[in-house]
């Protein structure tokens, strides 16, 4: 094997390949990335059993070839190169990579022994990468962080028709977004749940292409595969099994009460007002028609609070919520202005965007379970 | 304060906490620090109580010379024996629990004995199902490999008593491996929540 590469091009390639890579894998090839250079280009992959990524650049061939290498010594190295073009060579059992005057030899691994990577399941549909990419990010977060249950690490993917809906849920709150996508077949019905880490950078990774695609494996139960293909990037990962809640069931139809205001100040003010909260303490909203005030802190501890303009339908009201989760739905819902539904002070409040219209049903939403008042 | 020994040292004149212990040690404490005494001796050592001057000699010679200027406070206790410090008492009180409440391990489980007796050690639980066939129930904290490697000794030993014997394990938590053997083996891996167990109520609500 020998080729030319660019250098920004070949960091891209390993950085994202070697980042899967298992730190203590079962087989000591799958600590290696799978350098294939070809009519293509150079095609780098790695994998974990669970998850494989590949990707293909623009190299100049001399001579095609396969060689697996240690990946995150070769990440290293490429990260830290002068911008230059790159030669790799294979010189026997060792590969030699020059760019500029630095050269490394570095040893390989049995590349006989590499697993052959899943095959892309079938293609299910397509759409934007950006659009994409922005939709998971508002999901994933939401998703378990912990593995007591596993099914709640996941982000659940529903596609009926023309719909695309991600919802991820850690049981203090759930996310749902619906969005239109192109699927392969006007009547495609499926539903896959994918490890919402997985998920949340391979979305992201793949908007260095405009579109991304999405294919499902239909095989029986157990062997669940999702991939992901755009901007000559490639994933696979397996999916999370067990049966994710019937969350559709937790949105509330109707509200008693509805707040409208301005997303920016309010982040900021329940910023502000957290910092004397403690851990995993409340901070307590108040709403009435002169607008909301935040509060957080205790009768012997450090207190804060802020009032803030806000648009009010209902009965004065006070609730509770952990900071965090609040910030990161405000964060989500990506509008100027985030209308909060509720239905009680103990029952969960919808967090979405600007209404358009009453009884519209927002794309993305938020559902956020207060914390108990005490006292 | 002096200690003589291997090497030499001294404490100047203050006030200190002084514990002799029912072994014969002693320890000399400042006002400050959760464990560490400024000097002390461990036992076997012999102490003389003079008048003035305490000497705590030990087996090589060593010697800790204390004298006392004056006493602000003299107290003894009797400790009594002690119950020994307890690290599994979750794994214990979740056993309890669950052998009251054996429909968290299963539809229609009822309970046989508690520390079934085998004779490579007791099993946590043992249970029937719905069906009347025996369920092995071994109860981690934290499930590992190494226990589903134990309830399978286990399943071994007692199906040739039993017979036809299922095994479940049961825990807070399963380590990844643990749940791919436990399947490998036909064993059924049961989260549960000591919170919920025990009746208390999270203090933050859930959605569901």
């Amino acid at each position: 094997m020998e080729l030319r590469v660019e250098r920004d091009a070949l960091a891209d390639a390993v950085v994202w390949t070697a980042r899967s890579l298992p730190a203590r894998p079962p087989m000591q090839v799958l600590l290696g990335l799978l350098l294939e250079a070809g009519e293509g280009g150079l095609s780098v992959s790695g994998f974990d059993y669970e998850v494989s990524s590949q990707i293909t650049v623009d190299v100049t061939t001399a001579e095609s070839g396969r060689v697996l290498v240690p990946g995150r010594l070769l990440a290293d190295i490429v990260r830290s190169l002068p911008a230059q073009p790159v030669d790799l060579r294979l010189e026997g059992t060792r590969v030699v990579l020059t760019c500029g005057a630095a050269r490394f030899t570095l040893p390989t691994l049995p590349v006989e022994d590499y697993p052959a990577l899943p095959a892309m399941p079938t293609t299910a549909g397509s759409l934007e990468s950006d659009v994409f990419g922005a939709a998971v990010a508002q999901v994933a977060l939401a998703a378990g962080k912990d593995d007591t249950l596993p099914v709640l690490t996941g982000v659940r993917i529903e596609i009926e028709g023309e719909q695309l809906t991600l919802a991820a849920t850690d049981r203090y709150r759930l996310a749902v977004r619906t969005l239109p996508w192109r699927p392969e077949h006007a009547d495609l019905s499926a539903t896959a749940l994918v490890p919402a880490r997985t998920l949340a950078d391979t979305a992201k990774a793949l908007t260095s292409g405009p579109e991304v695609l999405l294919a499902l494996s239909t095989g029986g139960a157990g062997e669940g595969m999702i991939g992901f293909e755009g901007g000559g990037r490639r994933t696979t990962s397996r999916l999370l099994e067990g049966e994710f809640p019937k969350y559709r069931s937790l949105l509330p139809n109707e509200s008693s009460a509805i707040a409208e205001v301005s997303t920016a100040p309010l982040v900021e003010a329940a910023k502000r007002v957290a910092l004397v909260a403690a851990r995993n303490a409340p901070v307590r909203l108040s709403f009435s028609a002169d607008g909301v005030v935040l509060e957080a802190g205790g009768q012997d501890d450090a207190q804060a609070s802020e009032r803030l303009e806000c648009g009010w339908e209902g009965e004065p009201m006070s609730i509770a919520f952990n900071p965090q989760y609040l910030l990161d739905g405000l964060g989500a819902v990506d509008s100027d202005t985030t209308t909060l539904s509720f239905t009680g002070p103990t029952r969960p409040a919808v967090l979405t965007g600007k209404r358009h219209q009453p009884g519209d049903v927002a794309d993305y939403r938020y559902l956020l379970m207060p914390v108990r008042l005490s006292g | 304060m002096d200690y003589v020994g291997r090497l030499t040292a001294h404490l100047p004149e203050a006030v200190r906490l002084l514990l002799v212990k029912a072994d014969g040690s002693l320890s000399i404490h400042a006002d400050d620090r959760a464990y560490k005494p400024l000097m002390w001796m461990s036992p076997p050592c012999t102490t003389r109580f003079g008048d003035e001057v305490w000497t705590v000699t030990n087996k090589g010679g060593e010697e800790l010379v204390v004298t006392v200027h004056e006493i602000l406070s003299d107290v003894s206790h009797d400790l009594g024996s002690d119950p020994g410090l307890v690290k599994d008492g979750v794994e214990k009180q979740l056993q309890e629990l669950l052998a009251d409440q054996c429909h968290v391990l299963g539809e229609g489980f009822t309970l046989v004995q508690r520390e079934y007796f085998t004779d490579i050690g007791p099993v946590d639980l043992l249970c029937k199902d719905a069906g009347g066939a025996h369920v092995l129930v071994e109860i981690k904290r934290h499930a590992e490999i190494d226990s589903v490697e134990q309830l399978t000794r286990y399943l071994q030993r007692v199906s040739t008593v039993l017979g036809d014997v299922q095994g479940v394990l049961a825990a807070q938590s399963f380590k990844p491996q643990a749940k791919v053997l436990a399947a490998d083996r036909g064993i059924t891996c049961v989260l549960v929540d000591y919170d919920a167990l025990r009746g208390l109520e999270s203090n933050r609500p859930t959605l569901f």
